[in-house]
């Protein structure tokens, strides 16, 4: 082979590589489009925004997370809490804003315990993270117990999940609002610049003067505080709180989104804007799959088959 | 080959805790309780020393949940639709299991990907293969139909020990169940792989320092594989042992497993920095937990505080590891000036 010919393909390869999952989403909406014609209507697509909301607010929330080499596992269970500490403080009679505070502040707090352990104490966030998993799971149980508590009568806070304005769902504002923040947050404070300097080489920031812990800590924080919004929307959309809601597997569609993103979960590379493709990548997946009727078992197969396909062309291209 | 010394104080962390509970729970100290914590956790010990193996090697397997759940509907599919006897089934469980964890290794060996997230998708792609598999879906009757072959239910028999050497006319004995002396035989199996075979000493090395081991020239990638076959191998023993309790396999069998074992392992001292650990600190990590669990029962603690509990042992059990880490770092670094000096 030629060496114009070796420099010709890298070059294409170079330019292609960055831009893969894009393509490969522009590919698969093709595919679903020309297939089922049902897809491409505006109804459907909305729906899509829709339904990646949740997973979506709580993936470029768990960006930060994972970029500094961390992992949350407990944001399932967190949801959850969140969902019945709002409804709680519904039931006490409590303004709306209250309400909404009280589900974040629980998540944040959460959050807070997570990123302190971590941070301080310097234990494994896999094995932290699923000690509180199992924590805050049996907490919104004695809290709630096993039965579901309806939200009826709460016109404004079912608003959150259900209402729509200018014809849009209220919630993909609330998603558009939080990723436009995050990416801000990455592009535009010391904060993004922070957590992009300790996932590249953490020593070496701290060598430099920065407040590592308290970076670290803090992305915990939002990482908890993303997973209760998310419950507040999910409560509000089903009108219900639940203890059980988040099962398990929730995390593992979050951070399925974050790594197809193209964030190392060794940490270091990694952007929100990019989770947000992994986000609606995966969305578009389950969505065309449902409309073409595939059965949820070769979903999960397909699920696992992406995500592994996905990350050995980014570990080949690394 | 470290071993712990933490052994011992793991074993009497286990007899005081035993004896707390003798003290304060109720009908704790009896033969049955003995006997509930033996069926009931032995099966988690299986799953985690087969999860210390991966751990070893400096990784993580977050899909034997999955593979209980897969090898689980392969033998309700042999045994309910195809008739096969069960002295064909039990070794092609294993071999069934052997391969889902192998296939780990191999995700992580050729395709670099990070254990954590390898395993997240095959306890995916594991869990939607049982249920395009399953049984239940494909012939409606069989939902109700249980397993009767000998070979599978009699995984799930007791021994009257205590009866059979006259104990039982002096104090009331427990019945052993023989998952316990499954468990028994795996931990001896696994105990002598790890301790006395060339295998055992490289799965060690590669965890403590791959590239060491590497341009030693012990084979990793190989070492590798075999340590996640071993861990699926486990969770093929396991399910086996719930579908003869069961008589049945669900789709959802085994889900979450990981979790128990992962924490059973970590409080038994198998670091998750690699290369330290031991069988015996799983298998009596895997019956603290059930001997917490169990008395909490016992003295009427709902089963949620207990899911807190359990979190916060775990993060007592990993606290505790990175405590000896740093210590054994501090006992280095003093060691290093005290040689410059």
């Amino acid at each position: 082979m030629n060496v114009a010919g070796m420099l010709r393909r890298d070059g294409i390869a170079q330019h292609l590589a960055p831009n893969a999952l894009a393509i490969a989403l522009a590919i698969i909406v093709v595919v679903f489009a020309v297939s089922e014609p049902a897809f491409l209507t505006s109804g459907n697509l909305i729906g899509i925004v829709r339904q990646v909301a949740i997973i979506g607010i709580m993936a470029t929330c768990m960006t930060f997370v994972i970029m500094t080499g961390g992992v949350d596992l407990s944001v399932g269970p967190v949801l959850a809490l969140s969902g019945l500490a709002s409804y709680f403080a519904l039931q006490a009679g409590m303004p709306l804003p209250v309400v909404i505070l009280a589900g974040l502040a629980v998540g944040a707090l959460v959050g807070l315990v997570n990123g302190l352990i971590v941070a301080f104490l310097q234990l494994p966030p896999i094995i932290v993270t699923l000690a509180m998993l199992s924590i805050v799971r049996g907490t919104a149980l004695i809290v709630g117990g096993p039965e579901q508590h309806l939200i009826r009568n709460e016109p404004a806070y079912s608003f959150i999940g259900t209402g729509t304005l200018m014809g849009l769902p209220f919630s993909i504002y609330i998603f558009a609002a939080v990723a436009l923040l995050m990416i801000l947050v990455q592009r535009r404070t010391p904060l993004g610049l922070l957590v992009a300097a300790i996932g590249d080489n953490e020593r070496a920031a701290y060598l430099s003067g920065h407040r590592i812990r308290l970076t670290k800590t803090l992305v915990y924080v939002i990482c908890g505080a993303g997973a209760a919004l998310a419950g507040i929307i999910q409560s509000s959309q089903v009108h219900t709180a639940l203890a059980t809601y988040g099962p398990f597997g929730t995390e593992l569609d979050v951070i399925a989104a974050v790594v197809l993103g193209g964030t190392s979960i060794m940490g270091g590379n990694g952007s929100v804007a990019r989770t947000l493709l992994g986000v609606f990548f995966l969305g578009v997946v389950n969505n065309g799959m449902n409309i073409l009727n595939v059965p949820i078992d070769i979903q999960l197969i397909a699920k696992g088959a992406i995500i592994v396909v996905a990350l050995a062309l980014a570990a080949r291209r690394a | 080959m470290k071993i712990r010394f933490s052994s011992a104080a793991l074993l009497l962390f286990f007899a005081v805790t035993l004896a707390f509970f003798s003290v304060s729970a109720p009908r704790f100290a009896t033969a049955s309780t003995v006997e509930n914590l033996m069926s009931g956790y032995a099966f988690v010990a299986i799953l985690a020393m087969g999860q210390a193996w991966p751990i070893l090697v400096r990784g993580i397997d977050l899909s034997i949940g999955a593979i209980v759940g897969l090898v689980g509907m392969i033998v309700f599919d042999l045994s309910l639709i195809f008739s096969v006897p069960g002295y064909v089934i039990l070794p092609l469980a294993l071999l069934a299991g052997a391969l889902a964890g192998a296939l780990n290794g191999v995700l992580i060996v050729y395709l670099h990907l990070q254990p954590f997230i390898a395993t997240l998708a095959t306890l995916a792609a594991y869990r939607g293969l049982t249920y395009s598999i399953s049984g239940r879906q494909l012939v409606p009757g069989l939902t109700t139909t249980p397993i009767r072959d000998p070979w599978i239910t009699g995984i799930e028999t007791y021994f009257d020990l205590g009866g059979s050497i006259g104990l039982s006319r002096l104090i009331n004995m427990p019945w052993f169940p023989l998952s316990f002396f499954i468990m028994l035989a795996v931990f001896a199996l696994l105990q002598v792989l790890l301790l006395a075979t060339r295998f055992g000493r490289d799965t060690c090395a590669t965890g403590g320092n791959a590239e060491a081991a590497r341009l030693a020239g012990i084979r990793v990638g190989a070492v590798t594989i075999a340590a996640y076959a071993i861990s699926g191998i486990c969770a093929a023993i396991a399910a086996l042992i719930m579908v003869a309790r069961f008589t049945t396999a669900t789709e959802a069998l085994g889900s979450g497993a990981e979790l128990t074992a992962i924490a059973a392992a970590v409080i038994g001292g198998v670091s998750l920095a690699g290369g330290v650990g031991s069988m015996f600190g799983p298998a009596i990590g895997a019956f603290l937990l059930g001997a917490i669990l169990i008395g909490l029962t016992l003295q009427g603690v709902p089963q949620f505080v207990q899911q807190i509990i359990t979190g916060v042992i775990l993060l007592a059990a990993v606290g505790y590891d990175r405590l000896l880490v740093l210590r054994r770092q501090r006992k280095l670094e003093t060691a290093a000036t005290g040689a410059g000096r």
